[in-house]
């Protein structure tokens, strides 16, 4: 990309002044608790927060942070893998399913349909969250992993945006032509049009991922046992001890940190898929 | 209990509901949940379910199983009750699935009475009365029935820089007018030092410091409860710190903030009226102060007085409504908080001050040498003994007591904030209280 000549100077750097402090405001909390995160128990609160101590203990810290309680806080890791993976991945696969069939199948009532899967966007999660508990305890499931995987299998979100991309990125004519040489519509659907949403699938696994990454209420409302908590519930309640023991601070410090780097990993990692849709152009403008 | 009633016949209802669902749905789930229920023949224990947060729980618990053929108890850790735990519980009272036992805070009993949560359990531990410390056992009875059996609490001392006060050539302050003057002189001294940090944002602190005056907020009579937040004793204690927030002489900030964990350790803050169990948290924030800290028992409105107060009251076991095994679950309650043994291993934990009359028993409580050593060698649980024998029985905590300490530190902090009287905080959170009530249709006299 070319900056456009005519551009003035002034509002370059007005927008730019802008993007930074925006960044800022953003880094600065992730930077303080990784900083934070190397600091001991004492420099925690005695010590500049934005700048390390002069005794750093990183490894310390990470090793304590991994032996609390048996090693509980590894568990809880995997946990969050587990529940934001699969249920990230599922999400993503019904919804690119059901927002291709809304985008490129004509059927009574398609409207509709689409507008209560759109009313659910605006449901906010803590409102269900009770409900589901009902209605997962009648199933006899609360308590084990299958109560926050299901709630986290579905975006409505997600088959919106892969409405929207289907529309965009997928061709009739593509459709068309992948018909006329004999491929069923599964197959179409399988083989050519995933392909051509991948950049909305990737935001629909990143988005689904880091909401049920960070997802509280309904975990605690299902989960009994500590071995099934993912991170999130797992520190809150490490963070309920400290008033009888200030060293948990620094266990929830550093798991807070760990935490956070995890999903920036991820999503640097998935940043590649973000590129602009390599079937631009496939079909006659 | 009080008002609501006409909810629970619904909720019951749904509750039975919900246990037909689950008795037989659980036949076909292979996951772990033990709905069966229903009464153990033969050698087969009982298995109750109990929910706590305290950390090294689980200790008492294997303790109890040990000693026990008939009850197998399975502890679930969860997240305190305020952080969403109790939530947790009511909702699974309310899908008729419940955990046998729960850890429960005092203050959080009248909270689960009007939602009908608690078991009854008068005839199987009311016998028990006598073990336990008179106001600690009222908190878990109403009505002259017994909802919860009390576990353990925080008398209030006062922990205090024995070093700065001597060096200032400070005696003790075992009045509150001593408290004022001492205040003037370690502010003098060092326009840094304060003679504590008033702490906003800490409802119990607030509500401590009120109930040692002989505050008494909340009476409940026939169904109905009397608020009264704006009482005089309550004013006299706002009055009070009022003169020390004028003057300056208090450091006005938010207690385990950042700012305040730098000050505990540094010095700038040189007192902290705390629970028993605070001792640990300035071990562990302040380990360099070893050796120059003290405690004493909170000042006195009136020479020669020896009134105290707690830190939000403490924290009980209850039985929930809808549990297979009330009998047994009561038993565990019971042996939990009353059992030597079991007491033993709370107190080593870090529970709080044991409930039970006699601590002759609890080893921690007798001698703590890498306790008393951070004091320079007082033994610091003569201090709470004392301070948790003179609390007032008459305390009652109301329910919506989350709605209370929310409205509370709101109000005195924008009072802090803003320079309103301090006063007024009480008055307004008089108002919020009653209007909360009623909202939830409790009567209020």
């Amino acid at each position: 990309m070319v900056r456009s000549r005519r551009q003035p100077l002034g509002s370059v750097i007005a927008v730019n002044a802008v993007l930074v402090l925006a960044a800022a405001y953003f880094l600065l909390p992730l930077l303080w608790v990784v900083i934070a995160a190397t600091k001991s128990p004492g420099d925690l609160f005695a010590s500049f927060g934005l700048w390390f101590s002069d005794s750093p203990q990183a490894l310390e810290n990470l090793s304590r942070l991994f032996t609390q309680d048996g090693g509980i806080f590894g568990t809880w890791v995997l946990n969050s893998v587990l529940y934001s993976a699969v249920g990230a991945f599922v999400a993503m696969v019904l919804s690119a399913a059901c927002g291709y069939a809304i985008a490129k199948y004509v059927f009574r009532g398609r409207e509709t349909l689409f507008s209560v899967i759109l009313g659910g966007v605006l449901v906010p999660a803590t409102v269900i969250a009770l409900p589901l508990y009902f209605l997962l305890n009648a199933a006899g499931l609360t308590g084990t992993y299958w109560a926050v995987l299901l709630p986290s299998m579905v975006s409505p979100f997600g088959v919106y945006l892969a409405r929207i991309q289907a529309n965009a990125a997928v061709p009739d004519e593509v459709i068309e032509a992948a018909r006329i040489d004999g491929a069923g519509d599964l197959r179409i659907f399988g083989s050519i049009a995933t392909r051509m949403m991948v950049p909305a699938l990737v935001t629909i696994f990143l988005f689904q991922f880091v909401t049920i990454w960070n997802n509280y209420l309904l975990p605690l409302v299902m989960l009994n046992d500590t071995k099934t908590f993912p991170i999130t519930l797992g520190l809150t309640l490490w963070n309920s001890q400290t008033q009888r023991d200030p060293m948990f601070y620094q266990l929830v410090v550093t798991g807070s940190a760990v935490s956070a780097i995890l999903l920036v990993a991820l999503m640097v990692s998935l940043q590649r898929f973000w590129k602009a849709d390599l079937t631009a152009g496939a079909t006659k403008g | 209990m009080f008002g609501q009633r006409t909810r629970i016949p619904r909720l019951a209802l749904a509750g039975t509901v919900t246990v037909g669902l689950v008795a037989a749905l659980a036949a076909c789930s292979s996951g772990g949940s033990s709905a069966s229920g229903g009464s153990s023949t033969g050698g087969e224990p009982v298995e109750i379910t109990f929910q706590s947060w305290v950390p090294n729980i689980d200790q008492a618990v294997d303790a109890f199983n040990a000693s026990h053929d008939d009850i197998e108890v399975k502890l679930e850790t969860i997240t305190a009750g305020p952080d969403g735990g109790y939530a947790k519980m009511l909702s699974a009272v309310q899908a008729g699935n419940p955990a046998d036992v729960v850890q429960l805070g005092y203050d959080a009993i009248p909270d689960f009475l009007i939602n009908d949560a608690l078991e009854d359990i008068t005839e199987h531990v009311g016998d028990a009365e006598d073990d336990f410390v008179p106001w600690q056992w009222q908190t878990g009875v109403f009505n002259d029935k017994v909802y919860a059996v009390p576990q353990a609490s925080g008398p209030l001392g006062q922990f205090y820089r024995k070093d700065i006060f001597d060096s200032l050539g400070l005696a003790y302050p075992t009045t509150w007018d001593e408290y004022y003057e001492a205040a003037k002189v370690i502010h003098a001294s060092d326009p840094n030092k304060y003679i504590t940090a008033f702490a906003f944002n800490q409802a119990p602190w607030l509500i401590g410091l009120s109930q040692q005056a002989g505050a008494s907020w909340f009476t409940a009579e026939d169904d109905a409860w009397t608020v009264s937040i704006d009482d005089e004793a309550t004013l006299k204690t706002a009055q009070f710190w009022q003169k020390l927030i004028d003057e300056g002489l208090v450091k006005i900030e938010a207690d385990f903030s950042s700012e305040w964990n730098a000050d505990i350790q540094n010095g700038n803050v040189a007192t902290w009226i705390s629970g028993s169990w605070a001792d640990a948290i300035l071990r562990g924030t302040a380990p360099d102060t070893a050796g120059k800290w003290a405690v004493g028992p909170m000042p006195q409105w009136n020479a020669g007085d020896s009134v105290s107060a707690t830190w939000a009251g403490g924290s009980a076991s209850a039985v929930l409504k809808g549990s297979d095994h009330p009998a047994e679950a009561a038993e565990f309650a019971l042996w939990l908080n009353s059992d030597p043994e079991s007491v033993n291993i709370l107190t080593n934990v870090g529970a709080g001050w044991p409930a039970v009359a006699d601590t002759s028993e609890i080893t921690a409580l007798q001698d703590a040498p890498e306790v008393f050593e951070f004091y320079g060698g007082q033994d610091i649980w003569d201090v709470f003994a004392e301070s948790d024998k003179s609390v007032d029985t008459s305390w009652k905590w109301p329910p919506l007591s989350s709605t209370l300490f929310s409205s509370l530190t709101d109000n005195v902090k924008s009072a802090v904030d803003g320079g309103t009287p301090l006063a007024d905080a009480f008055t307004k959170t008089q108002d919020d209280m009653v209007a909360a009530l009623e909202d939830k249709g409790i009567s209020v006299n």
